[in-house]
């Protein structure tokens, strides 16, 4: 029954609504019905014709308010007057251009930055990962006191995975990558070999063929691929059969196992070159060479699927228990090392959270400052409307009937700011994606869509409801007689409406103090960066990527070809030095290498020598501008029959070599080293820090090509100077190349400039965003105070003209409409101050070498918001001064 | 024009649903009923009349149609439905206890 009649009501109510003309008409005609018959039988009383009419009307009431009240009972009233209030809304918003556009405006820069924001944060951090039941995705690190987060020995994973209960599957992957040949250019590919089942865990599935198994893991197994969607088309011509086909890769058969489709996404990676998004191209079965008891070296990545019900952290505890037991089983081996288990979507994103908090954040106070202006320009308006207000208040305009027309008014204005603040969402997200530092996670992922549009409207909402209530309460209390006996200066209302403003711009003031002085330290912590001392020359400097197949480069082949390589180069015309090394400046995680034997010295207990490790071409520290403090660098003389040698950086120097010279000391890499293993010091080279915030150097070392330990380097970074544009160094790189071996590809050709760049780019973004959004906050604030001031020097018209009629010069009243504009602006700017001190934690992870609560930042913002508040007074308080006192006088 | 209190507001939509219980009636009619069956005691402030009919009409307890009167001009005539019936056996048993009420106290 409930909701049946429930449905009746609203059907008799749209009826009344959709019906309106037809239901005022009838009742017109009941009404016309009802006086007729009073009139009949007043006629029939003996009153005369007219008479009987005005009775009956008496008798009756007045017609247009039981037309009124009978509107009410149908309800219809609410869709009605909206509908009304809408179209005088417009009316009066049409009659003050200014007022209209300079609030929509206002509005739509800070809904649309909002809105461009949220747009990030919604794809970065709210969309869930592109893997079914990703929360269940975690990835597996090992952890020490050094390295807080270290890829696995492959023996170790192996046991973890056959012995553990916590996860459905765990697979492990390392990036190594491809060449390409056989069809066309030669063209190295990013690259995974990954063990069986590494799709399997992340929830994906081949679109043809089938992903590795165990028995592709077999040494012998592994000349297999899995190639991307987007490979396939472009190389393959999306041939259907490619499944079963062999191709070349590193100048070996592999056959394809099985094409992912479009949308396979990689998970990450922290070793070794980092991949993002859908830039990996091949996948190809990992297979466990070597001796499983030998488990010092670490270069798998793991990743596993959690069973239902296991949290990452009980995964963890069973992996540390594992890692307990295979201890005892090879003594020695994991001494030191404890588990990690992260939660995939935190690795991914955790990086970015901070910073794109901190951006909301901003952008937040950006917009409470835009209501503020808003709410006092619609004061200042109110105070014009007074009589219009006053009238309609006269007529019989209920307070609540006001306070909800002067809240159509807000709100429409806000959702014109709103709809306008979307245009500049979608334009302001190309842009922001375009700033997006290079490698931000799921930069992809970020589109202005119904969740962004969802948002702006609520926002646009929240904000109309914001700045519209106080200024329509206030309004709804106009004083009527007092306002239309015409001395429509109402001092109080005025008073408190300037008491309101005042407020106002004292928060707004503050906001904006706040955010500039968090611009203020990012600008200060990003000059830091880029006055650092990078330890390496970028400029004129192109590097690029070579890597030789092991198929057809075995033993003492890949050494010669560097050499060939680099002789080559140097002597090229406008190539002022090359060189070849494993490594590149800021290009990610270098190897290490533990358990050092330093002659002479024992490390402290619990702890072991180590350091980065990497292999150098003679030329490479001179091309890369890396500077030779003692010693020399390495020559063609530090050859196989050569003794060993061994240069170390600095940061290396002093700490295993404290207070002593650490040039021809002695190192080793086993306990007990035979005499021609000890590798002798000849040079000492500056420190490169792993990132340019990294807060110090790592240790490091360099060996000679041909003497390196670790085996022959198939896989060089190349690094060239030249004289003026790196780019065209590299038509002379592919060509040195080619005519040495014409199979052989040249990979991610870079200027170090743009590498160098790169690395700067997140603190470059946030300053960028944070500066644009406290200049905009500024110029709020500084409206708003000019508003209040203008308002206050036009009140004030009279005592000015008073005061210069009894001798005050424009100079004292100049001096007092200032101090009225720094008054409002002290109290802001205590505010702001305060607030940024308390906020300080939160953006200290951001900053690079400045205190949160830097002296310069906290001197100089203030003071420069005091000068732009007195800067906004100069306009009114020129006004004040050409009053001309008689007039002034007489308008009262 | 003063606000009736809540209980004439209710009193009086007893008194149409009472009213057109019998037969349907239009506004005229039923104004002219209060008024004779309470001898003049209960003077409807007509102009408050038709409001109230809007009213319970919207609540679906009336329901509205246009019908010739006895003179042959056209009227809207209310009657109840079966909604307003019950609403107004509610109501009856509403005021009885009220006035059963007001009653007591008064006869002590």
């Amino acid at each position: 029954m409930k909701p049946r009649r429930g449905w009746d009501i609203l059907r008799l109510r749209l009826r009344s609504l959709g019906r309106r003309n037809r239901v005022e008409q009838d009742l017109d005609t009941e009404l016309r019905f009802h006086l007729d018959r009073q009139m009949e039988e007043n006629l029939a009383a003996g009153m005369r014709p007219g008479e009987a009419r005005l009775a009956a009307l008496r008798k009756l009431g007045g017609v247009t308010q039981i037309q009124e009240e009978c509107r009410d009972m149908r309800r219809t009233d609410n869709i009605e007057t909206l509908w009304r209030d809408l179209r005088y809304a417009l009316r009066m918003l049409r009659k003050a251009p200014g007022f209209t556009v300079v609030v929509v405006l206002t509005l739509a820069l800070a809904i649309g930055a909002n809105s461009a924001i949220f747009s990030v944060i919604d794809g970065v951090l709210l969309r869930p990962l592109p893997y079914p039941e990703a929360n269940r995705i975690v990835r597996v690190f090992f952890h020490s006191a050094t390295y807080p987060t270290f890829p696995l020995n492959p023996f170790d994973f192996r046991d973890f995975r056959a012995r553990n209960r916590s996860f459905e599957s765990l697979a492990g992957y390392a990036h190594a990558d491809l060449q390409l040949s056989g069809t066309g250019q030669p063209e190295r590919f990013t690259g995974f070999a990954v063990t069986a089942g590494f799709f399997h865990t992340l929830g994906l599935h081949p679109a043809r063929g089938r992903e590795f198994t165990a028995n592709d893991e077999i040494p012998g197994n592994d000349q297999q691929v899995i190639l991307s969607d987007r490979l396939w088309r472009h190389r393959f011509a999306a041939e259907p059969n490619i499944v079963g086909r062999k191709i070349t890769l590193d100048a070996r058969p592999f056959t394809v196992a099985g094409v992912m489709p479009p949308g396979t996404e990689h998970p990450g990676n922290q070793y070794n070159g980092i991949a993002h998004g859908e830039t990996v191209d091949l996948w190809w079965p990992f297979a466990f060479r070597g001796d499983p008891t030998q488990r010092g070296s670490h270069f798998l990545e793991a990743i596993g699927r959690l069973k239902r019900g296991v949290t990452a952290a009980q995964a963890q505890a069973e992996v540390n228990a594992l890692i307990a037991q295979l201890a005892r089983e090879h003594p020695g081996a994991l001494d030191g090392w404890q588990a990690l288990a992260i939660p995939l979507y935190q690795e991914i994103v955790g990086p970015s959270e901070r910073l794109l908090l901190v951006l909301l954040g901003a952008v937040g106070l950006v917009l409470l400052i835009a209501c503020a202006n808003a709410a006092s320009l619609l004061l200042a308006r109110a105070t014009a409307r007074q009589r219009e207000i006053a009238v309609r208040t006269a007529l019989g305009a209920s307070r609540p009937r006001l306070v909800r027309q002067m809240l159509t008014e807000s709100l429409l204005v806000a959702f014109l700011g709103g709809a306008l603040g979307t245009a500049i969402a979608v334009v302001g997200v190309r842009g922001l994606v375009a700033l997006l530092p290079a490698g931000f996670p799921r930069a992809d992922t970020i589109h202005v869509n119904a969740a962004v549009f969802a948002f702006t409207l609520l926002v646009a909402l929240a904000t109309g409801v914001l700045f519209g209530l106080a200024p329509a309460l206030q309004a709804a209390r106009t004083d009527v007689q007092d306002t239309l006996r015409g001395s429509g200066r109402g001092a109080g209302v005025n008073r408190g409406h300037l008491r309101l403003r005042s407020a106002l711009v004292v928060g707004e003031v503050g906001l904006a103090c706040l955010l500039l002085i968090g611009a203020g330290l990012m600008l200060r912590s990003f000059v830091n960066l880029l006055r650092a001392d990078p330890g390496f020359r970028p400029e004129h400097l192109l590097t690029a990527r070579v890597s030789l197949p092991y198929a057809t480069y075995k033993a003492m082949d890949a050494p010669r070809f560097w050499t060939r390589l680099c002789a080559s180069l140097n002597s090229g015309a406008g190539i002022r030095a090359a060189g070849v090394g494993t490594d590149l400046p800021w290009t990610g995680y270098d190897d290490n290498i533990g358990g050092l034997n330093i002659e002479g010295t024992k490390p402290p207990s619990g702890q072991d020598f180590h350091a980065r490790y990497h292999v150098a071409s003679p030329g490479y520290f001179y091309a890369a501008g890396i500077p030779l403090i003692r010693g020399r660098f390495f020559t063609p003389a530090d050859d196989m029959k050569a003794p060993l040698a061994l240069i170390v950086n600095q940061s290396m120097a002093r700490r295993y070599w404290p207070n002593e010279d650490a040039l021809g000391r002695r190192v080793a890499i086993d306990d007990h080293p035979k005499e021609q293993e000890w590798m002798t010091i000849v040079g000492i080279v500056g420190d490169v820090k792993d990132k340019p915030d990294s807060p110090t150097p790592e240790m490091a070392l360099w060996w000679p090509i041909e003497q390196s330990p670790v085996g022959v380097n198939n896989n060089m970074a190349v690094v060239m100077r030249g004289s003026s544009d790196p780019a065209l160094l590299g038509n002379a790189l592919r060509q040195a190349v080619r005519q040495l071996d014409p199979t052989l590809a040249v990979a991610n050709v870079r200027p170090m400039d743009d590498i160098a760049d790169a690395n700067v780019s997140t603190p470059r973004f946030a300053l960028f965003l944070v500066a644009l959004f406290a200049g905009l906050a500024l110029t709020l604030a500084a409206i708003g105070i000019y508003g209040v001031i203008s308002y206050a020097v036009s009140q004030r018209t009279h005592e000015f003209g008073l005061r210069m009629a009894l001798g005050a010069q424009a100079g004292d009243v100049r001096r007092l409409v200032l101090r009225q504009g720094v008054k409002l602006a002290l109290p802001g700017v205590a505010l702001g101050i305060v607030g940024a001190l308390a906020l300080g934690r939160v953006l200290s992870s951001l900053l690079y070498e400045v205190s949160a609560a830097d002296p310069l930042t906290f001197t100089a913002v203030p003071v420069a918001a005091i000068a732009v508040a007195a800067l906004a007074c100069y306009l009114p308080a020129r006004r004040a001064t050409v009053v001309d006192p008689a007039n002034a006088l007489r308008s009262e | 024009m003063s606000k009736p209190s809540d209980l004439i507001k209710g009193t009086l939509d007893l008194l149409i649903l009472r009213t057109i219980a019998l037969e349907p009636k239009h506004g005229w009619a039923i104004a002219k009923r209060i008024e004779q069956v309470s001898q003049d005691v209960l003077q409807v402030t007509q102009g408050a009349l038709y409001p109230a009919l809007h009213r319970l009409e919207q609540q679906g307890w009336i329901r509205a149609a246009w019908r010739k009167t006895e003179t042959g001009r056209e009227a809207k005539f209310y009657e109840l439905t079966k909604a307003g019936r019950g609403q107004l056996e509610k109501e009856l048993a509403q005021w009885e206890r009220l006035s059963r009420a007001v009653g007591l106290v008064i006869v002590q």
